[in-house]
């Protein structure tokens, strides 16, 4: 009798699928929502050595999404606390614990003593990292990722004419893209079942069992219940965007920094403009947008043209930006103020339609 | 988190000759998506070039996600 009884009486899979698992080595980067349950499942199906990489520790947050922990753990390192719990489980699958985040400096020399690479991180930085390392390395890449209430899967470097992530995205998003950085909400499940996808997948590769999902893209998404596939093809125009050697690979920067832009009241942003030099408020909505504004102290500059010539603003020293709500004023700020860190870029709070804004016209209503 | 600046998840629109012109005239109708980095499939395969169209196309726009 052994624990893998169950499916070694898999017609397809059997004894052989087994030895495959065992003399396996996976390394799963990220122990948070996604490298849980798939840490979880292959540690259960019997993957022989499991690395883990994080190097952070667990919040309460976490918790309901990264189902290795509880309560009592919260404080404590991930990598090392995943270990210990699955170690406990499962004696006989050797875990390598990795206690910090892949950097370009380490990734080439983990990532090169696995079989197999599970991508569970949670930022575009390292996802474009690991991938550039794993193709560089020629390594089998799952990759999961997830939005609120959608997700992502795909396997790369592995079958026929392979693709990786630059086929699919050539390149990262600029910061000022990136909704994930600020926290955006998650119902733990979603990461559950993309996780268990990335695990599943794990074990087809390994074992031979079935067809794996290689160049293609599986979305999901929750509230729906609707999954649906992509193809794609190798993409010339990302593909030169991976570093061309592992030295080039180590001096590379894989960094985002997420764009900051600061808010300014409407009382502030009247005052500024009249009091101090080199100032301008922009009105960045689309010209035909309700309410109309005249006001000689505005400019108007919609955003579709402002995120393509921004001639208009070069002599400027003080930006200050508004739309109806907000939104897409803090938006284009950050936007612009990566092109002129030099420069001071506000967003009106609230837009027109803040309680304080003079613009307001009832009668428009909100 | 396309589907929530369009304010819909699916929709319909005219014909348009090929992907290019589509994608101007959403990037005209939605500024929004300027600022978006996102995949276009026609027909459920990643198109890279400007691809002409016949009007019964299944047009998806494919964000990154990031989130783990």
């Amino acid at each position: 009798m052994s624990r893998f009884d169950r499916q070694t009486i898999l017609p397809d899979f059997g004894i052989q699928g087994q030895e495959k698992l065992s003399g396996a080595k996976v390394l799963v980067v990220g122990a948070g929502g996604l490298g849980c349950p798939a840490l979880l499942h292959i540690a259960a199906a019997g993957v022989g050595t499991i690395g883990i990489a994080d190097g952070d520790t667990i919040s309460e947050s976490n918790l309901n999404r990264q189902t290795l922990y509880g309560q009592a753990d919260v404080g404590k390192p991930k990598a090392q606390t995943a270990a210990s719990v699955l170690q406990q489980k499962y004696p006989d699958v050797a875990f390598r614990i990795i206690p910090q985040f892949l950097t370009p400096e380490n990734a080439l020399e983990v990532i090169s003593e696995y079989d197999l690479v599970l991508d569970g991180t949670d930022n575009f930085g390292t996802r474009y990292m690991i991938n550039d390392a794993c193709f560089l390395l020629g390594k089998p890449l799952i990759m999961g990722a997830i939005y609120q209430y959608e997700g992502q899967l795909a396997v790369f470097n592995y079958g026929e004419d392979p693709i990786n992530y630059r086929d699919v995205y050539p390149h990262p998003p600029s910061s000022n893209e990136i909704p994930n950085c600020s926290e955006t909400g998650v119902l733990g499940v979603l990461p559950g079942l993309i996780g268990t996808l990335q695990a599943t997948e794990a074990i087809k590769l390994l074992s031979g069992v079935g067809t794996v999902l290689s160049n293609k893209i599986l979305f999901y998404n929750l509230k729906t219940t609707s999954f649906f596939e992509i193809k794609a093809e190798a993409n010339p125009e990302g593909r030169k965007k991976i570093p061309v050697s592992k030295e080039a690979f180590k001096a590379a920067n894989y960094e985002i920094n997420c764009g900051v832009a600061e808010s300014i009241s409407w009382e502030k942003a009247f005052d500024w403009t009249r009091n101090l030099k080199n100032s301008v408020l922009i009105d960045i909505r689309e010209l035909n947008e309700e309410p109309g504004v005249e006001n000689s102290e505005i400019e108007k500059i919609p955003m579709s043209v402002l995120v393509k010539d921004q001639t208009q603003i070069e002599t400027f020293e003080n930006i200050l930006l508004f739309c109806k709500s907000g939104a897409r004023s803090q938006k284009m700020a950050e936007e612009l103020k990566i092109k002129f860190p030099e420069k001071k870029i506000f967003s009106v709070e609230g837009g027109i339609l803040h309680p304080s804004s003079p613009l307001k016209k009832e009668n428009h209503g909100a | 988190m396309l589907a929530e600046k369009l304010e819909a998840s699916e929709f319909q629109f005219p014909y348009y000759q090929n992907t290019k012109e589509l994608l101007d005239r959403l990037k005209a109708k939605y500024p929004q998506l300027e600022s978006q980095n996102f995949s276009l499939a026609v027909n459920q395969q990643i198109v890279q070039e400007n691809t002409a169209l016949n009007g019964n196309e299944e047009i998806a726009l494919l964000p990154p996600f990031s989130g783990g």
